[in-house]
């Protein structure tokens, strides 16, 4: 496709030179690209000298024959428009078959099984794991497109995810809702957390959990550490594993960085701050205080590429996993995530 | 081997045969206009990455590299201004790439000069396309001598409208918040120039008032104009008296008006009256942006299989952008990789737009 360009013309874009290697002048170039420009515009404004001496021969005829021919473009132009696109939503049809039967496929090798030992030996041959992983995921209306809707559905998807991310070895993870339900119900969604991880690593090995969201205290309830504590830690039993989980909402993002903006204008107004002084620096170090780090992966249950409203400031050089056309959280996209994770080069600077 | 050259050589010379390179021409201009006919993004970004690899792959020096994905550029800006996208948004070079080794950062900003100088000869054609260029990002790390270049080609297009083309030239992301961030705030902390005094005081109109209701007898009033102007006669007209209360407003912004505004104006220049900081919404940021005069952005397309934003329009994709990630090198990129990603994007606007109709619909049922 690149090769609608011949050799001459190539020579002379590359190097600005023609064949007998002289230097290009303006007017040489103008006529090589004669070919790729546009209609001068149409505005009846433009000095355009030929279609107006045409007009005035005959100007009805050739009126007409113009309307019909942008006539006939348009009808064509439709026509392609439309071909192309039954085409291509025949192909996405496919493509998202395709997609499912990957995804079968990969279920089929890999599945947890409710049993850490079993993710650990997925991610065990990797040797670059992310020490903070987030996710986004949605509060669906209705279950039309998979099994889990409503609160309960997000609260099981958060659960889940916990425990995979846990038995991965990953100390952090942030959970990313827009709306920011999940907020409301720290207190219950902690207890049903614990209880997943109980049925996952058993009551005496369950991992210490910590679930944070910005500017609400860190909930860890009363009852959690002394029935840890009453069981005489026996010296053989390995250190129990930690966790925090990060609860995210919309207003985490822009509005978290307007707040900043307030703040630091009502000092500006009290002269304790110079607007000089608001550096990148200043702002990543509030940012990272009051909402989250950056996390080194970002996992998309979605379809497609959307980050619906998540921090701005964060995502920075998040490496983005989304499996294209999935439908739904599940462990094969968390899997794929982690592993395409470890493939990755870090590059700085592109 | 020679058989596989042979064969390339065909291809080649097939391909740049006129009336295939004619064919090849009318295809691509049927495509564009078909597309014209479906939803277009008004805002789409590029994050040209892979013109190193693409050098390495096909043993190129790393500068030609630049200089196709240059090309590659230009095809894909051809195809989106005929296809209707108003702003575009490119990343030339991030601040990080400073940190590249000299020789390739000179020889990438050469290349930036030469572009430049010959787009600045090709006024007219430039005028053509209606397309004007904006450099985003901190001009001040920017050789002066490009800067020169760069200046005179925005100022050269600065009056085309139809489209824009904005290249973040030394650009990243968390510069340009910083940015917005900074002039908002300095905005805020600007105090509000204090309101023009007015003519009329509001004591004085109330003592009109008073004046007016009781003019029978209006002795306080009275006794005071009479002893400052020394009245001819007291001929308790209505008419009259208004005229001497009306030149006696006249006097006061001399007399009274001064002792009695004073304390306020003194408390006034203590504690200067700033916007308030409560107003700042996310569209003051957004206004703030480099970007700002640029309608939201709806699809950000980038190469080469990195699946990262790279400090790339966080604060403009967050939020509803469709964000495409692509396998292949910027080099390669062109209508063929592009068509399906924007058919794709027709595709779900039209199917976001059946599914809000249905959810009204039900409301409505």
């Amino acid at each position: 496709m690149t090769t609608h360009v011949d050799p001459r013309e190539r020579r002379a874009f590359h190097h600005d030179t023609n064949e007998n290697n002289q230097q290009l002048t303006a007017e040489e170039r103008e006529k090589l690209l004669k070919p790729y420009l546009p209609e001068p515009p149409s505005d009846p404004a433009s000095p355009a000298g030929s279609p107006e001496r045409n007009a005035r021969k005959a100007p009805k005829s050739v009126r007409k024959q113009k309307s019909i021919r942008s006539f006939l473009a348009n009808q064509l132009h439709a026509l392609v428009f439309l071909i192309t696109h039954t085409i291509f939503s025949v192909w996405f049809r496919f493509r998202r078959a395709y997609h499912a039967v990957v995804h079968r496929i990969h279920a089929l090798y890999h599945y947890h099984h409710r049993t850490p030992e079993y993710i650990r030996k997925d991610v065990a041959k990797l040797d670059r794991k992310p020490e903070h992983v987030s996710v986004i995921l949605d509060l669906n209306e209705s279950d039309d497109d998979q099994g889990n809707s409503g609160l309960e559905g997000l609260v099981h998807d958060v659960c889940e995810i916990t425990a995979w991310t846990v038995s991965a070895g990953i100390p952090m993870l942030s959970v990313y809702e827009q709306s920011g339900i999940l907020k409301n119900y720290m207190p219950q969604l902690h207890s049903a957390i614990m209880l997943t991880l109980g049925s996952y690593f058993g009551e005496d090995r369950k991992p210490i959990l910590t679930l944070r969201a910005p500017l609400i205290q860190a909930f860890s309830p009363p009852a959690t550490p002394p029935n840890g504590n009453s069981r005489p830690s026996s010296p053989d039993t390995p250190e129990p594993l930690r966790i925090t989980v990060l609860l995210l909402s919309h207003t985490d993002g822009r509005d978290t960085m307007v707040d900043l903006t307030k703040t630091l204008a009502d000092m500006a107004q009290k002269k304790t701050i110079d607007p000089e002084d608001i550096t990148t620096d200043l702002i990543n170090s509030e940012l990272r205080d009051a909402v989250s780090g950056e996390p080194e992966l970002l996992i998309l249950f979605s379809p497609h590429v959307v980050l619906k409203g998540y921090p701005p400031w964060q995502v920075r050089l998040t490496e983005i996993y989304h499996v294209p056309d999935n439908v739904g959280v599940n462990y094969q996209v968390f899997l794929r995530a982690l592993y395409n994770y470890a493939k990755v080069e870090m590059r700085f600077g592109r | 081997m020679g058989d596989s050259i042979y064969h390339s050589r065909m291809r080649q010379w097939f391909a740049s045969s006129p009336p295939v390179t004619w064919g090849i021409r009318q295809l691509r201009e049927l495509l564009i206009g078909a597309l014209r006919q479906g939803p277009i993004p008004q805002h789409v970004a590029f994050v040209m990455d892979g013109n190193r690899r693409f050098a390495r792959n096909n043993h190129l020096e790393t500068v030609e590299g630049h200089n196709l994905g240059f090309e590659a550029l230009a095809r894909i800006l051809e195809v989106c201004y005929k296809s209707g996208v108003k702003v575009v948004t490119v990343y030339a070079f991030s601040i990080e790439n400073f940190k590249r080794s000299k020789y390739e950062v000179d020889a990438l900003m050469e290349m930036a000069k030469t572009k430049l100088t010959q787009l600045s000869q090709h006024g007219a054609l430039l005028d053509r396309y209606g397309a004007s260029i904006r450099i985003l990002g901190q001009r001040e790390m920017v050789r002066p001598d490009v800067l020169e270049r760069v200046d005179a080609a925005i100022k050269l297009t600065e009056k085309n409208t139809r489209c824009i083309l904005n290249v973040c030239f030394p650009y990243t992301s968390r510069e340009e918040i910083t940015g917005a961030v900074q002039k908002t705030v300095s905005n805020f902390s600007k105090p509000i120039p204090p309101p023009l005094k007015r003519p009329f005081s509001e004591t004085h109109i109330t003592r009109n008032l008073r004046a007016q209701t009781n003019h029978s007898v209006p002795e306080d009033a009275q006794s005071q104009n009479s002893s400052s102007r020394s009245a001819s006669t007291s001929s308790s007209k209505s008419s009259q008296e208004n005229g001497q209360d009306y030149s006696s407003a006249d006097a006061y912004p001399e007399s009274s008006a001064p002792t009695l505004a004073d304390p306020a104006d003194t408390n006034e220049k203590i504690r200067e009256v700033y916007p308030d900081s409560e107003s700042i919404t996310a569209e003051t940021l957004t206004a703030n942006m480099l970007t700002a005069e640029a309608p939201p952005l709806d699809l950000l397309v980038r190469t080469s299989g990195v699946q990262r934003l790279s400090d790339f329009m966080l604060w403009q994709c967050h939020q509803n952008t469709s964000i495409v990630f692509l396998d292949c090198l910027w080099p390669e990129f062109d209508l063929r990789q592009f068509l399906p990603v924007l058919v794709e994007w027709q595709w779900q606007r039209k199917k976001e737009l059946e599914n809000s109709g249905g959810r009204l619909r039900d409301k409505e049922d």
